[in-house]
């Protein structure tokens, strides 16, 4: 076979399409890109077995077969060269021949076939999603996914698509995000758990694409296609937490101030926090907010004054300022509220403008209860 | 112990016996360990200077000291104890605090207790003990002199305070020499003229302690048996009257168990790193899972957290008839170390409940 295409529109979806490959594989052919050959139309493929991604470029052929090429080989190269059409010959010798405006380079290649299929959804659902909206839900729930290997379930993000709107969910148990979309909606109620990487993968390249990405699914597959792409993956099997329940309904203290002021000063004082619990302590009394800091072993001290608005109890509460900076740094909000209850409930912190029509962002952080 | 080293000596030693002993002092400028009952009477007693003890005693034998010997005898008196309860406080080679209120001979009467451990003593090592029973340490330790040698003396609680009204305030465990001169300054001579003081004068004349002798005067004393074993675990299990299946009834229990254990720490003023969960089937087979943090914990939150994610980190093969939490890895090793570290408050992430 043999077919001619522009190095630089190669490379571009070959970049995206290697994310999906693990650095070390266990089944060696997963290293390697599927080159699906019919005529005009070149279908490239990379997989994990979990998650397999898929690109359909447009090329110069008359051709068609299927071979696997080594993918770390071939974008090492691709990256070398400036725009140019590069022409790939299979040779007998199981070699595929590179040729360009330079010259000439040989790589062995795979059997297409020995290349694991990407399943096929049996019995999907579907449901269209703007691009941006998909990829904005994506990075403000991602960063809240826990790692841990004994709750599997929680290192995905829970999609909860119903005919009232779609809900997007991830926690690591101290710090929560539900991101609801009303003006998106599905034709039926579906809930699944998505693995982090095809989310990961989704977010780089959906960026701000107006485009509809369709949505497919099933009990154990999902299915996202956009433009010439197509990204299949498994589902996370098991149980999402009864996250609703952890949401306080009661809270009297409410807290409402300017996001970057805020961030900037937690930023600056959990420099002088301890090393291992980056622990802050706010200290909210009329209309002042009190952040503060220490590090007994060294001695380091911070602390900090903000006008606020605030209405409630005078309270002392304690958060991991990693939590807070992550959560305020994904918000693109001016201003924020946190609302709050007691020191050792969680605290709600909610974007109050910024936002698009029907969209809305929940954010919970667990405390640090301080001991004296 | 009755003139315990020179007991032993004479023990040990027949030529010895019904002559007038002294344990130590020999030298020239030696002090005298301990005199027997023969050369008391002549007036020596512990401490003296050797030379002081022969002028009042010509006839004074002096031995040399043998600590190891006094040790072994120690040993097996310790093990006398130990019969009876593990609550034992020594306060010295030959002396120790025993709280018998639970024992292992199921004996309900202390002053019966003490004769038995009398009794064993003798069996055991051939030595004569004396002993004193009462409410607290405080007024066992002054009745065990009462009766000595070879008796007992105990104190019903109901004669404690007539007792100590009546004491001599040279008698007072604590009270020595000095500061009694400086009681007797004061007018105070008997327990009576102590208690007829009141705390912020006893504050002020002699410090600390003049307060703990307020409370003591009255009979309070608060201070357990410290057994001087080194604590090497901590813990607290229920069986409960039915196998439970759900994991929501085990975290309740768990709760109870946790503040059970924290109790428990606080009240032997220790600390762990390593908290064990125990399960145990309804088919009786036993599984723990531990987890170790890199600080000592004592507070219930902690414990109760990490229980509860011990609990949570395998599914549960059957029904459950027992569940237990318990602490290792004490601070009990290096407790002056741990004076420090104990201070930094520990403050804990809170988790949802999932």
């Amino acid at each position: 076979m043999k077919f001619i295409v522009s190095s630089s529109y190669l490379l571009k979806q070959l970049q995206v399409l290697g994310g999906v490959i693990n650095n070390s594989n266990t089944l060696p052919i997963l290293d390697n890109f599927l080159f699906e050959l019919d005529g005009n139309s070149l279908k490239v493929s990379a997989s994990d077995l979990e998650t397999t991604m898929m690109a359909t470029l447009e090329v110069e052929s008359q051709d068609s077969g299927d071979i696997a090429l080594p993918a770390k080989l071939l974008l090492d190269t691709l990256k070398t060269f400036p725009e140019q059409p590069l022409t790939f010959t299979q040779h007998e010798n199981n070699t595929v021949e590179i040729s360009s405006n330079h010259g000439k380079y040989a790589l062995a290649y795979a059997d297409g076939a020995e290349f694991p299929n990407a399943v096929s959804l049996e019995d999907p659902s579907t449901v269209n999603i703007p691009g941006h909206v998909l990829a904005t839900a994506i990075t403000n729930t991602i960063f809240a996914t826990g790692n841990d290997d004994l709750r599997p379930v929680m290192s995905g993000v829970f999609f909860q698509f119903s005919t009232e709107g779609l809900i997007f969910v991830a926690t690591d148990a101290h710090k929560l995000v539900k991101y609801e979309r009303s003006d998106v909606k599905a034709s039926q109620t579906a809930e699944f758990i998505m693995p982090k990487k095809p989310l990961n993968l989704l977010k780089a390249i959906l960026g701000g694409s107006e485009e509809m990405i369709a949505v497919e699914y099933n009990e154990s597959n999902a299915k996202f296609t956009f433009e010439n792409t197509e990204l299949v993956c498994r589902l996370i099997d098991g149980k999402y937490p009864n996250y609703e329940a952890v949401i306080p309904k009661e809270n009297p203290n409410k807290l409402t101030i300017d996001r970057n002021q805020f961030l900037n000063s937690v930023r600056r004082v959990s420099i002088f926090s301890n090393k291992t619990t980056h622990q802050i302590r706010l200290k909210i009394a009329g209309a002042e907010l009190n952040i503060s800091a220490e590090d007994i072993d060294y001695s380091n001290k911070a602390e900090e004054r903000l006008t606020c608005d605030y209405q409630g109890d005078d309270m002392q509460i304690g958060f991991n300022s990693r939590f807070l900076t992550e959560m305020l740094n994904n918000l693109n909000a001016s201003d924020v509220s946190v609302e709050m209850s007691l020191p050792n409930r969680a605290g709600i912190l909610t974007p109050i403008d910024g936002l698009d029509e029907g969209e809305r962002v929940t954010m919970l952080v667990m405390p640090v209860m301080l001991n004296n | 112990m009755d003139a315990f080293y020179a007991s032993v000596e004479q023990l040990d030693n027949p030529d010895l016996r019904g002559k007038p002993i002294a344990v130590g002092g020999g030298g020239e400028r030696g002090v005298v360990s301990a005199a027997s009952y023969e050369a008391r009477k002549y007036g020596v007693r512990s401490a003296m200077a050797g030379a002081l003890a022969r002028k009042l005693c010509p006839d004074l034998i002096f031995v040399r000291t043998n600590f190891e010997r006094y040790r072994q005898v120690s040993d097996q008196i310790r093990a006398v104890f130990y019969e009876f309860t593990d609550l034992v406080e020594p306060l010295s080679l030959d002396e120790a605090y025993l709280d018998v209120t639970e024992n292992k001979v199921g004996m309900p009467s202390a002053t019966v207790i003490a004769s038995w451990v009398r009794q064993r003593i003798k069996e055991e090592t051939g030595l004569n003990a004396s002993a004193g029973i009462s409410i607290n340490k405080f007024i066992a330790k002054v009745a065990s002199d009462i009766n000595k040698p070879n008796g007992q003396k105990t104190i019903p609680p109901e004669e404690v305070i007539e007792f100590l009204e009546q004491l001599d305030i040279r008698k007072f465990y604590g009270i020595g020499k000095k500061t009694a001169e400086k009681m007797y300054l004061k007018g105070i001579f008997t327990g009576m003229d102590l208690k007829s003081k009141t705390k912020e004068w006893l504050g002020e004349n002699f410090g600390k302690s003049g307060v703990y002798y307020y409370d003591i005067v009255r009979g309070i004393q608060h201070s357990q048996v410290k057994p001087n074993r080194i604590r090497k675990s901590l813990a607290a299990e229920r069986t409960f009257r039915e196998n439970i299946t759900s994991e929501i009834f085990m975290l309740e229990k768990l709760d109870h168990i946790a503040e059970e254990v924290a109790r428990r720490l606080a009240k032997s003023e220790v600390a762990g790193k390593t908290i064990t969960l125990k399960i145990k089937y309804s088919d009786f087979t036993l599984k723990t899972r531990s987890k170790t943090l890199d600080y000592y914990v004592r507070s219930k939150d902690v414990i109760l957290e990490t229980a509860k994610d011990l609990l949570y980190q395998e599914k549960m093969e059957n029904s459950v008839r027992l569940l237990g939490i318990s602490l290792s890895n004490l601070n009990t090793e290096d407790k002056k170390k741990e004076k420090s570290k104990k201070e930094k408050p520990i403050d804990v992430q809170v988790k949802f409940e999932f």
